[in-house]
């Protein structure tokens, strides 16, 4: 074998365990360049962040200097990164190849919970979300988890101020189904919890809303998340998630760093595959 | 120089070279060799059967998610978890905040908290109430003096520890106030101990609400499902809390990469896979959050209070129901 291929074939060899064995994170920097160690005149919260996830996972982790978020979409969809912090327009174009992993939650906010839209099963006209734009719709109570947060899911799916003719605040689920039922409103709008709390009977087989059909389910839309390749082992998704969501705990200063897209940042919450997802 | 040898002297040169570009790395999958399984301990829910069979979905996700066996030890009652923990038979448990201040009496930072469930509405805990039939001349907790009161067990945070703290900060002594009290040994004993007469009140966890909009979750409800009682048969007299929600910890002197990995796991199970999330019957909209001992800090201390108190020569402790 002759030497030149001889040490190509050696370079590929390293090139593949330093893959294996690192991390590499993108720094939105507004140039493109190597991942590298990180210097040693970094700010102390990043230090400290690449330091804990270095001694939790027992590898090195590398940044890497990208123009902006698209970028950083491109080069994780590429292979170059392990790991991102993208917005909605960045994820779209490598959706197919990356996933959300991790969200933010700010102090004194809820966790990103499931949504429902509820309608008659008699109302064989509604059959999407769209065919309830100038319907009128209710709510099952004023508090965040039963509007504010709903409204905003609403919102990313296109349902925002003005979708709905009519909208009514009832104090509680029941109300609010009684509402739908009696025909004084189209649509019911709760979270999950409080839906699986209107239709869970005294018995296992008692549903208390046999009469009604879910339209829509989902979550509100992230507006940043920590994404990494959908072809990332399992073991190492669990593992960054697992330290992450201990690191407000843990690791202080990491924390605050890490999570510094998001004001007032509490604690790293995980997330669905596709909370980055556009309608 | 031969061509074999310079074949290994490149290939040694790019493999040093991948070492030294990552001084920090060494191999932290070799902790699987080291655990061969999970041990897992959970206690089985006398008034829900179907518990065994959710345990076993969750313990396959588990191990799906670590690559390794999960083995589940369910045990009868609140004791045999918290000896499991604190002697290391087990690797990791599901346990109440009381059962966790019981092991972190016993061997402290050994065992640490790793996730508790967060609602979908936020709350992070639960209430203990005091349950009388409908018929009870029983309307608050001061109609209770002199009368019978059934607890669930000395290790039962919210049918026991809890509200013994509560009565106290409110003036009533609850080794004295009572007329006799006992251990039922669990949840849905002390509901069908009250059914069947056995005692005036019982004291019992709830959830799925708050004192102002009322309960939807609690033993009563579970058995009503079973169709053993009917949960419009009783009311609530007295709400305390709300108590920090039962906890999954870890003994601390497992290998790192297996606590991140649990944590992880069970952290992104309710996202990943919704549906076995309700299976195992954690209530829709609701995840995990990390916790560590500082959110257990009232339970611990009340617990180190009563035990204070018990030693302290009040009344001996209640006996088992007649």
């Amino acid at each position: 074998m002759r030497p030149w291929l001889l040490l190509a074939l050696a370079l590929s060899i390293a090139a593949t365990s330093a893959d294996a064995a690192s991390l590499r994170i993108a720094a939105i920097t507004g140039s493109n360049g190597p991942c590298h160690a990180l210097e040693a005149g970094a700010p102390a919260g990043e230090i400290a962040y690449f330091r804990h996830l270095e001694s939790r996972l027992g590898r090195a982790i590398l940044t890497c200097n990208v123009m902006d978020r698209a970028a950083a979409a491109q080069a994780l969809a590429l292979g170059r990164l392990d790991a991102a912090v993208l917005d909605p327009a960045a994820y779209a174009p490598v959706q197919a190849k990356a996933r959300a992993i991790l969200t933010v939650r700010p102090a004194g906010r809820l966790n990103r919970i499931p949504i429902v839209v509820v309608v008659k099963k008699t109302n064989v006209s509604a059959t999407n979300l769209a065919a309830l734009k100038g319907k009128s719709v209710v709510f099952g109570g004023s508090v965040d988890a039963a509007l504010a947060v709903p409204r905003q899911a609403l919102t990313d799916q296109g349902a925002g101020p003005g979708f709905f003719a009519r909208e009514a605040v009832s104090t509680d689920g029941d109300s609010a189904a009684a509402k739908l039922r009696s025909g004084a409103a189209d649509a019911l709008v709760l979270n999950a919890a409080a839906w699986q709390r209107l239709c869970q009977g005294l018995r296992t087989q008692d549903n208390r809303c046999e009469d009604l059909k879910v339209l829509w389910h989902g979550h509100t839309r992230a507006t940043l998340a920590l994404v990494v390749r959908r072809d990332i082992p399992d073991d190492l998704r669990f593992r960054l998630i697992g330290i992450h969501l201990a690191m407000h705990l843990e690791a202080k200063e990491a924390f605050a760093w890490a999570s510094s897209w998001i004001p007032q940042s509490a604690e790293f919450e995980p997330t669905e595959a596709d909370a980055l997802a556009t309608r | 120089m031969r061509p074999w040898f310079t074949s290994l002297v490149l290939i040694c040169a790019a493999a040093l070279c991948g070492c030294g570009q990552h001084a920090v790395s060494r191999d932290s999958s070799d902790w699987r060799g080291k655990m061969k399984q999970i041990r897992f301990a959970v206690r089985g829910s006398e008034s829900d059967p179907a518990m065994a069979t959710r345990w076993k979905a969750y313990a396959a996700y588990l191990s799906k998610a670590s690559g390794l066996p999960v083995k589940l030890y369910e045990s009868s009652d609140y004791n045999g978890s918290i000896q499991a923990l604190s002697s290391g038979q087990v690797d990791m448990a599901q346990i109440a905040g009381g059962g966790y201040a019981n092991v972190d009496a016993q061997v402290g930072d050994k065992v640490a908290p790793m996730v508790t469930v967060r609602q979908a509405e936020g709350s992070m805990g639960y209430y203990s109430a005091l349950l009388v039939k409908q018929s009870s001349p029983v309307h608050k907790l001061a109609d209770m003096k002199g009368r019978t009161l059934g607890y669930v067990d000395f290790n039962s945070t919210s049918g026991y520890l809890y509200p013994r703290a509560k009565m106290r900060e409110q003036g009533i002594e609850p080794d004295t106030f009572f007329g006799k009290t006992s251990f039922a040994g669990g949840h849905t004993q002390a509901v069908m101990a009250l059914e069947n007469g056995q005692f005036d009140a019982t004291i019992i966890e709830v959830g799925g609400g708050d004192p102002e909009h009322g309960f939807t979750t609690g033993p009563q409800y579970t058995m009503g499902r079973r169709g053993l009682v009917d949960p419009k048969a009783f009311r609530i007299v007295w709400v305390v809390g709300p108590i920090p929600n039962a906890v999954m910890v870890t003994r601390t002197d497992r290998p790192q990469p297996f606590i991140d990995l649990a944590r992880g796991a069970m952290a992104a199970l309710p996202y990943d896979d919704p549906d076995l999330w309700r299976g195992i019957g954690q209530p829709d909209g609701s995840a995990f959050a990390a916790v560590d001992r500082s959110f257990y800090a009232e339970v611990i201390r009340l617990r180190a209070a009563d035990i204070a108190k018990r030693r302290g020569g009040a009344n001996s402790p209640p006996a088992k129901p007649s």
